[in-house]
């Protein structure tokens, strides 16, 4: 454990029954947690449920909470375990559709439910052009830029965080980085401003 | 698949203040619906209340292991020490049971002439003397039941 960690010391606080150290953890997790799910699902229902399922799973299992990792890596090591469960389930329901097209029961579109027009168009009213292309990364270089962008874990971390070998991780993020630096380019040529600014 | 035509791209990028990094952080910043943090922030509460209750599972789970173990050893030792458990020299006992402390209670003289003990010899003596000594034997047990102390004397 990072003798620095004071999210994991508030952690191991609130599994001793100090509901204050939740409620900080919390807020301190929220935008970046919720900010992964939702560029990673492309889908604010799932990335809300996701959400919701990831602390749960937390809020379930404080009692056997032993700080081996930074916090970030244990909490977003769930988040990325929920996601996954997620697109498993996403993928099932396309195949089980596309049987049921095969036998001539056209149900549904075969189409994943978070690229779904409806969906996309939703999503896509409040994306940049940065944003879209993260979207248009392969999912698991989508995660591990995601990954670092939202909490700052290393390249070992997030190679924890996701089970896979630190070389794995760290070819994910480089192509990420590449591809998003190349779909940017032609953009920023004509338009060196931010894409947009918030207040 | 590290790619090493561009060694340098990573690494920049992993300093934390490259371009990329600097545009993704102006984009929005959505945030759950503050139903989910009401909702999230209750639960764990919650959980928090019920941990500080007086019977903490946690605290006493031990405690409840230690006596069902205690328990179950002693419930052990019971069933073969204890003084329920059957020895191997043990028989079948037969058990006598007294129906009367000392003496079987004597018969009650029916008639006035057994009321009168000198009366009733009398009437023994004359069934002798007619020759029904079956009958005087009868007539003697039951005086003798009903007097035990009664000493005769040679001439009754």
């Amino acid at each position: 454990m990072d003798v620095q960690d004071n999210d994991a010391g508030l952690m191991l606080r609130y599994r001793d029954g100090d509901a204050a150290a939740f409620a900080a953890l919390y807020a301190h997790y929220k935008a970046p947690l919720y900010r992964y799910l939702l560029r990673h699902v492309r889908n604010a229902c799932a990335a809300a449920d996701l959400f919701q399922e990831v602390w749960s799973h937390l809020i379930a299992t404080r009692a056997r909470y032993e700080p081996r990792a930074k916090f970030a890596t244990f909490l977003f090591h769930i988040a990325h375990n929920c996601a996954i469960d997620f697109f498993r389930r996403d993928a099932n329901l396309r195949r089980a559709m596309s049987v049921n097209e095969s036998d001539g029961l056209l149900l549904e579109p075969e189409v994943p439910e978070h690229q779904r027009p409806d969906r996309v168009a939703e999503f896509a009213e409040q994306e940049s052009a940065l944003l879209a292309a993260v979207a248009a990364l392969p999912q698991e270089q989508r995660e591990a830029f995601l990954l670092r962008e939202e909490t700052g874990l290393s390249v070992e971390e997030i190679a924890r965080v996701t089970d896979v070998p630190v070389e794995t991780a760290k070819s994910r993020l480089r192509y990420a980085v590449r591809k998003l630096k190349h779909s940017l380019r032609p953009m920023q040529e004509h338009d060196p401003l931010p894409l947009r600014t918030y207040a | 698949m590290p790619d090493e035509r561009a060694p340098d791209e990573l690494d920049e990028y992993l300093r934390g203040d490259s371009a990329l990094s600097r545009q993704y952080r102006r984009e929005n910043s959505p945030l759950p619906p503050h139903a989910l943090d009401r909702a999230l922030l209750e639960a764990a509460h919650a959980t928090t209340l019920r941990s500080k209750s007086p019977f903490k599972s946690q605290s006493l789970a031990p405690l409840a292991f230690a006596a069902s173990v205690f328990l179950s050893l002693a419930m052990v030792l019971a069933l073969v020490f204890g003084p329920q458990a059957k020895r191997p020299d043990d028989k079948p006992r037969v058990v006598q049971v007294r129906m009367f402390k000392s003496e079987p209670p004597r018969a009650a003289p029916a008639s006035p002439r057994e009321r009168n003990p000198t009366a009733w010899l009398g009437y023994i003596e004359s069934l002798r003397r007619s020759g029904r000594d079956h009958e005087a034997e009868l007539e003697m047990r039951r005086f003798r039941s009903a007097y035990p102390d009664y000493i005769i004397a040679h001439n009754e």
